[in-house]
């Protein structure tokens, strides 16, 4: 009778343990950016993002930042104008928000709403699809933002008097510890 | 026969134009069971927020039903009778809620809302100066914030100067790699007319035409260099990539843009004398070669990728 007792007092409790409050934590992260250009095809690669989400009343809000500065795309020249042409030393972080209902975070797809700081700008993406696999304690992320240069007001950089494009995907690789 | 088949038709034209009537009838049956809820969005200045999100949610059955503010701030909702509870959310500003409102058939409630900034612009596209605002600053008080991700706002601060010193230095790179590819046309001139400038049967006006080319090449090259070295150097910066060979070759043609027209020089002046090119002069022609080349690499270091 206890046992049963015991057995129906903890799953009265559940559910509300369920939609406790709980706080992702951002252990690994690669992100890279892809540039075309007619001569060059080449990509920038971060993996100094820090990201953090607190799900509070069955509502997740994450965070991510990155500097502007950690991109790494094999030339320090390049990076160098990269960092001039995003402003990254005015702006030196990209930041990322994100909004999500708690009950999506277990979902293998998440169509997620990006609200994204860069160059002094701040550029909304809705319905950004990201894959979502869940490996032991770690949940890995992935999916493509279709970032353009124009979104966030930054003028094309040129080579030989040829502009890259205007789109310049970022691949985002993200692995979230739940605490 | 032709009777029976209008008599078959009949009905079903009956019910055809019933149906018609139901259809056209509705939205005004519906119409009169429903309500309107209306009003405006706007700031604590009076400016309308265009593109808010406004819910109206059954207090009776819980549905929610969501309209967006047109750009002048307005909504309008038209509804069953029933009690409403009405939410205001738009990016940038404290979401608000008005916990009841009653809708009654043919009446218009209006409720006008009056949302608070949180203190940073937002939008489709808008400034935000990291200057006056923090990157990444929260909307609620559970939003995470870049001080829970550890980067102090000295970390996220930015820094104007280091910004002007780096579009300086783009500036003056950007002019280098004009000058240097504008350099090429002089310089493959030049070779083209080493071809009669050098030989046995050459005239004094092809070694001229040489020397003159050669000389304006060597211009425009002090020129290139000029930009390149004294661009400013951005402090903490490793060089690496392809940029290392660019530089390294500088240290082979920047050399042999000082040697190749003194020896083109001497070469000239033996040719005049008439005597053939010899002693160390003889090594212009080489030295030309492998500083043109390493010129032509450079500029190809930095254009495409190997």
């Amino acid at each position: 009778m206890l046992r049963k007792l015991l057995i129906s007092f903890w799953m009265l409790w559940l559910p509300v343990l369920a939609w406790a409050d709980s706080q992702w934590v951002l252990d690994q992260s690669t992100l890279t950016y892809h540039v075309s250009h007619p001569l060059h095809q080449f990509d920038g690669v971060s993996h100094a993002a820090k990201g953090k989400g607190i799900c509070q009343n069955g509502e997740c809000d994450f965070l991510i930042a990155v500097p502007v500065k950690s991109f790494d795309s094999g030339d320090s020249n390049r990076d160098l104008h990269m960092l001039q042409v995003t402003r990254g030393a005015e702006f030196p972080l990209v930041t990322v928000r994100a909004r999500l209902p708690e009950s999506a975070v277990e979902s293998a797809t998440i169509n997620l709403d990006l609200e994204i700081q860069f160059a002094g700008q701040t550029f909304e993406y809705k319905h950004v699809p990201f894959q979502q696999v869940v490996l032991g304690s770690e949940t890995r992320i992935t999916g493509t933002i279709p970032l353009k240069l124009s979104d966030f007001k930054i003028d094309p950089p040129s080579l030989l008097t040829i502009s890259i494009k205007n789109d310049v995907p970022v691949r985002v690789d993200l692995s979230w510890k739940r605490t | 026969m032709v009777l029976d088949i209008a008599g078959a038709r009949r009905p079903c034209f009956a019910v055809l134009a019933g149906a018609f009537l139901v259809v056209i009838s509705a939205p005004s049956l519906m119409a009169q069971a429903a309500g309107e809820l209306t009003g405006s969005v706007t700031d604590p200045a009076g400016t309308p927020v265009a593109f808010a999100f406004v819910t109206a949610t059954s207090m009776e059955t819980g549905r929610a039903l969501p309209a967006v503010t047109a750009t002048d701030g307005s909504y309008r909702f038209s509804l069953l009778d029933g009690n409403y509870s009405i939410k205001f959310e738009s990016r940038g500003y404290r979401t608000r809620q008005i916990p009841a409102a009653s809708v009654t058939s043919s009446s218009t409630v209006v409720e006008n809302c009056e949302l608070d900034p949180l203190g940073r612009t937002q939008g489709n596209t808008t400034a935000a100066p990291a200057q006056q605002t923090a990157p990444g600053a929260s909307n609620k008080p559970q939003e995470p914030s870049l001080e829970d991700l550890g980067i102090s706002p000295s970390q996220s601060k930015g820094n104007a100067r280091e910004q002007a010193l780096l579009d300086r230095r783009s500036h003056m790179l950007k002019i280098h790699q004009r000058l240097g590819l504008i350099t090429i046309a002089p310089l493959g001139a030049t070779l083209i007319t080493s071809a009669f400038a050098g030989g046995r049967e050459t005239s004094r006006g092809s070694r001229d035409a040489h020397a003159a080319l050669g000389s304006a090449t060597v211009g425009m090259y002090v020129s290139t260099a000029y930009f390149a070295i004294r661009a400013p150097k951005i402090p903490g910066t490793k060089t690496r990539g392809p940029i290392r060979l660019h530089k390294t070759l500088a240290w082979i043609h920047g050399p042999g843009m000082v040697l190749t027209p003194i020896l083109g020089g001497m070469a000239l002046a033996q040719k005049d004398r008439g005597e053939k090119v010899h002693g160390i002069a003889a090594a212009h022609g080489p030295v030309a070669i492998v500083t043109a080349g390493a010129f032509g690499l450079a500029v190809m270091s930095v254009s495409f990728k190997f």
